[in-house]
């Protein structure tokens, strides 16, 4: 089995704890206008690594796993490749690393993940199915039944939503989040704002698409009320 | 003590005292010393040489003018040992010119005639500095061996500077108690030992000769002075009355000693004895400051004029000077101290290019230190200090054969390189190895690339047999070359030892055993050794595996290799493609970096199987101070698909833009490299991108800084191989360069815009623009990523 990685290196607890082996995996099945991997959007036909490969590379890359630090993958969209994931997840728990993954919550299957991850990071891009399915490409509906299993079953799940102004930054927004992750049971959960950046904007020109998102900036000010309204509901809100 | 000054008054003057000592127009200094030794050479000629280098210097002492800043707080000055002719910082620097430090009398082209000094004048100490046994010696090893050096296969030189003197008997007994002690010793050796006591004390009268000299000064300008300034000079006055004479009782008259002795030092050995390091500055203060419980800002702005001291003229001419603080013991207890916090206080006041600031680092460095120093990595422009990881710099002394009670003591003479203080004469920069260079003499049967030139080569294996055994082929011209550097080397020792030192080797051993530290017959330091400085890993390591890549993928085009390495890969591009898509070091690629790790461990044997005239074996030293540039100027097109004439990697590095997978993985293939091996040192730099650390202060980010790069490097352990002992950074992006570059007023107001290289630590905007350049790409952002 192999897996197809566009990008991988090291960062310090931005992708799960401590200092962290990301890899990126081909594909996805959203189109989240705001992506900044796009030229990971798309899924190749070109060969992959053997897991056993990357996996041999994760060991050799012990030293570097410090504060807690392990390996994650993340994408595109990491599950798009479900059994080779599980299948080095499975094989980098069996050695003893610390595992994450970071994903849009759509795979139906992800619950088989639970047990092999050590960390869980779901995004909640939206909480509204009909807005999900229009600006993203998919219906939350499946995304909503991971967190709330995820929530009773995974002991370290951290929800992560982008914040994209005129799209789910308002407080409002923040409010109708709140309500959800209640409802969904998350309330034991980490919960983290990740305001918008335009880090990949040049990326899509690359890629030859045209990048859609305007005037989608949040303040620091309003970063910080999001979160307010978050904790007002008695949930944790976390910044990596 | 009451000093007549306050902590800002005496700041203020410092940073007077430096901007006086920047425009200073000349420095001429060096001239009068070396007339002074001309003018007197028929009085001494017949005097057994260590004798008659003690009367010369005292010759100097006694008649070299003096002066004393209306700024200064102590007396004494190295500007007159130094000339304006350090290569980098000279804006006439070609990395195509460049040809090293072999003539000691260019530095006569380095003093620009005047009505004073004319061109007769200079002219006649020229010839006399040329007409003598030094100069001879020195002058046949060069000639023997200009075939290899000319395009640098290895290049010798003869070594002054370069060393930790220990001036703490001077300070903490006086020098009439060392006399003492001299006499004494006198009566137990034999005659040459004695011979060469003698000399010593004559030198140590001369430091006190001097010291008296500066009393006077001092005495004549209170006459002059207002009342403020009188009380200044009274007090220095009375202390050169006191010290170097007798034991220094504070943490001024402290300074006031060592400032005297270093003068004296540099005096001894002028023109130019580029590297003299302090060592572990603050073990050496702090017990002087501790007496008076001195505040940590009054001795911060003592160390302020202690700093300023060691920047000679326009540009800081005195080069590579090293200054540490911090380290542990034996026992593993820290030795931070106030005096490290003070000294560091100083140190980013006055943010000044000279003298170079080292930490030394151990698994119990306290977050304090971390703290302080990332008031210097995040301030741009601003010095930084390079990093000794004392838990590992032990273990690889030890294994040197450095006794237990030695290992806190050492410094780093220079750079990087580890010398115990007052002990070790490492004849640091004795030789240096091109490796690609010899790998290029290997492939194409002993001609240049570069000239086309006949330089040599003892393979008689060509074409596709040669690429298959290239390994083999490449140790065997390796061992010709070192052993034909080894023997050149040795002979520019024992040239140099025309020229005693009488004075540094007081505090090098000579008091103990009666022997010039120069000596090469008999050990006049505790510990000797020679060094060689190895070059070009990264590109010899890439090399062989592209060529194992070309023969098991497209063996039929092995071949062309050779053509295509003539022709700088003109013609060849998509050969080019194919090399330069081998695996590199520096991305955790197991086989490339393993490679790396063979060739640092073969080469360092090699090396150190060789051995100076007094049997101890040289070095292996893998660091390239900016030679990396000079070297590979000389070097044509290597096999990994590096160009003909650009640079070498730098020390153990990867070759800037071949490892682009961040720092993770960068730092993954350097812990593969055997740093056990490296007894005479190494050398590593990482350009880091300010904006990876988040935290609010600066002092936070260097706590992120230690948790995110210092102590997986350093103290990782999951890491079970020995671990690397040197890193210099520059905490700064190519494009924050640049703008320096093209708007230094807005920039860099003062003027100065402190950047590390190799090292040492310069002014940025007084460098040549090659080595501008040089600093700009090695920055290597794609190899440091940390996000």
């Amino acid at each position: 089995m192999t897996l197809a990685v566009f990008q991988k290196g090291f960062n310090y607890v931005q992708d799960g704890r401590g200092n962290r082996l990301v890899y990126h995996l081909r594909g996805c099945n959203l189109c989240c206008p705001w992506c900044s991997n796009p030229e990971g959007m798309e899924f190749s036909a070109a060969p992959g690594t053997p897991v056993s490969e990357i996996v041999d590379e994760a060991l050799s890359c012990r030293p570097m796993f410090f504060d807690g630090g392990g390996v994650t993958f993340t994408g595109g969209e990491c599950t798009c490749q479900f059994d080779a994931l599980k299948e080095a997840l499975t094989l980098l728990k069996q050695a003893g690393i610390s595992t994450a993954i970071e994903t849009n919550g759509t795979a139906a299957r992800l619950p088989e993940l639970f047990g092999l991850t050590d960390e869980l990071i779901v995004d909640c891009k939206h909480y509204d199915p009909g807005i999900h399915l229009h600006t993203l490409g998919a219906s939350n509906e499946t995304v909503l039944a991971n967190i709330a299993a995820a929530a009773a079953e995974h002991p370290d799940l951290l929800i992560r939503i982008p914040l994209i102004g005129g799209f789910n930054a308002s407080e409002e927004d923040m409010e109708r989040f709140a309500e959800l992750f209640l409802r969904l049971g998350a309330d034991r959960a980490r919960i983290e704002l990740l305001p918008y950046h335009e880090y990949g904007k040049d990326k899509w020109a690359k890629c030859g698409k045209k990048y859609t998102v305007h005037d989608a900036f949040i303040s620091p000010e309003q970063r910080e009320k999001n979160e307010d309204i978050l904790r007002r509901h008695g949930l944790t809100v976390v910044r990596t | 003590m009451l000093y007549p000054w306050t902590a800002e008054h005496a700041t203020a003057m410092a940073k007077s005292r430096y901007q006086e000592e920047k425009a200073l127009p000349r420095l001429d200094g060096w001239f009068l010393a070396r007339e002074i030794v001309c003018d007197h050479a028929s009085e001494f000629a017949g005097l057994p040489p260590e004798q008659r280098a003690a009367e010369e210097l005292y010759a100097i002492l006694t008649e070299l003018p003096l002066s004393i800043s209306e700024f200064s707080i102590f007396a004494g000055s190295q500007s007159d040992a130094f000339a304006r002719s350090y290569a980098l910082i000279n804006p006439s620097f070609r990395v195509e010119t460049f040809s090293g430090y072999c003539d000691p009398t260019a530095v006569y082209n380095d003093i620009e005639p005047n009505d004073e000094f004319t061109p007769e004048r200079i002219d006649r100490v020229r010839r006399f500095t040329k007409d003598s046994d030094y100069i001879r010696a020195l002058t046949e090893v060069y000639a023997a061996c200009e075939n290899d050096t000319a395009e640098v296969a290895y290049f010798i030189e003869q070594v002054t500077g370069h060393i930790v003197p220990d001036f703490r008997p001077a300070m903490k007994l006086g020098l009439n108690a060392v006399i003492e002690k001299l006499d004494t010793r006198a009566a137990e050796v034999n005659e040459e030992q004695r011979i060469n006591l003698r000399a010593m004390k004559r030198t140590l009268e001369g430091a006190l000769l001097l010291a008296k000299r500066y009393a006077e000064l001092a005495e004549e300008q209170i006459k002059t002075a207002d009342e403020t300034r009188a009380a200044q000079l009274k007090l220095m006055s009375q202390t050169l009355r006191k010290v170097p004479a007798q034991p220094a009782e504070t943490l001024y008259e402290a300074m006031q000693c060592y400032l005297l002795m270093w003068e004296v030092m540099c005096l001894e050995q002028a023109p130019n004895p580029f590297a003299f390091s302090v060592g572990n500055a603050d073990r050496i203060f702090e017990p002087y400051r501790a007496a008076e419980n001195l505040s940590r800002e009054d001795a911060a702005a003592l160390f302020k004029h202690f700093l300023v001291f060691f920047n000679v003229g326009d540009r800081s001419w005195a080069i590579s000077q090293n200054l540490i603080v911090g380290g542990k013991d034996v026992k593993g207890n820290d030795l931070t101290n106030e005096t490290s916090y003070a000294l560091m206080d100083a140190y980013l006041d006055m943010n000044l290019p000279q003298p170079i600031l080292s930490a030394k680092l151990h698994k119990g460095t306290p977050d304090a230190l971390y703290e302080a120093m990332g008031r210097f990595f995040f301030s741009p422009g601003v010095l930084t200090p390079s990093l000794f990881n004392d838990d590992a710099v032990f273990k690889l002394l030890s294994a040197r054969g450095v006794t237990e009670e030695d290992l806190p003591d050492y410094g780093i003479a220079g750079c990087q390189e580890p010398l115990i203080m007052g002990k070790d004469n490492g004849n640091t920069t004795n030789s240096w190895l091109n490796l690609p260079k010899i790998l290029e003499l290997t492939l194409n049967g002993g001609k240049s690339l570069i000239t086309g030139r006949q330089i040599g080569s003892v393979v008689t294996a060509e074409g596709t047999e040669l690429l298959a055994d290239i390994r083999n082929s490449f140790y065997k011209n390796l061992e010709v070359y070192i052993d034909k550097m080894c023997s050149a080397a040795n002979a520019a020792t024992r040239a140099v030892a025309c020229l005693p030192v009488p004075f540094l080797s007081v505090f090098m051993g000579g008091a103990e055993s009666g022997y010039d530290m120069r000596d090469t017959v008999h050990q006049g330091s505790p510990y000797n050794g020679s060094g060689c400085l190895i070059h070009g890993l990264s590109v010899m390591a890439d090399s062989f595996v592209a060529i194992d890549k070309l023969l098991k993928e497209r063996p039929g085009d092995a071949d062309k290799l050779l053509p295509a390495l003539r022709a700088d890969f003109k013609g060849y591009e998509e050969l080019h493609d194919f090399l330069r898509s081998a695996p590199k070091f520096g991305n955790n690629i197991p086989a490339v970096d393993n490679e790396a790790a063979e060739i640092a461990r073969r080469v360092s044997e090699m090396v150190s199987a060789h051995t100076n005239d007094l049997g101890n074996p040289f070095r292996a030293d893998w660091s390239t101070p900016t030679t990396h540039l000079t070297y590979g100027y000389w070097v044509g097109a290597t096999p990994d698909g590096r160009h003909a004439r650009e640079q070498l990697n730098y020390g153990v590095d990867p070759l800037y833009g071949d490892a682009d997978q961040g720092m993770g993985f960068r730092i993954l293939s350097c812990m593969r490299l055997p740093f056990a091996s490296m007894g005479g040192g190494c050398a590593s730099h990482l350009g880091i991108n300010p904006a990876f650390f988040t935290a609010p202060t600066k002092e936070g980010k260097g706590l992120d800084f230690a948790r995110r790069v210092v102590r997986p490097l350093f103290f990782n352990e999951q890491n079970k191989a020995f671990p690397p002992f040197y890193l210099y950074v520059n905490v700064t992006t190519p494009e924050i360069l640049r703008k320096v570059l093209a708007d230094p007023q807005k920039y860099a107001p003062s003027g100065v815009y402190i950047m590390r290289i190799h090292g040492t630590f310069v002014n940025f905007l007084d460098l040549s623009p090659e080595v501008q350049e040089d600093i700009i790409k090695r920055l290597d952002p794609k190899s440091t990523t940390i996000q």
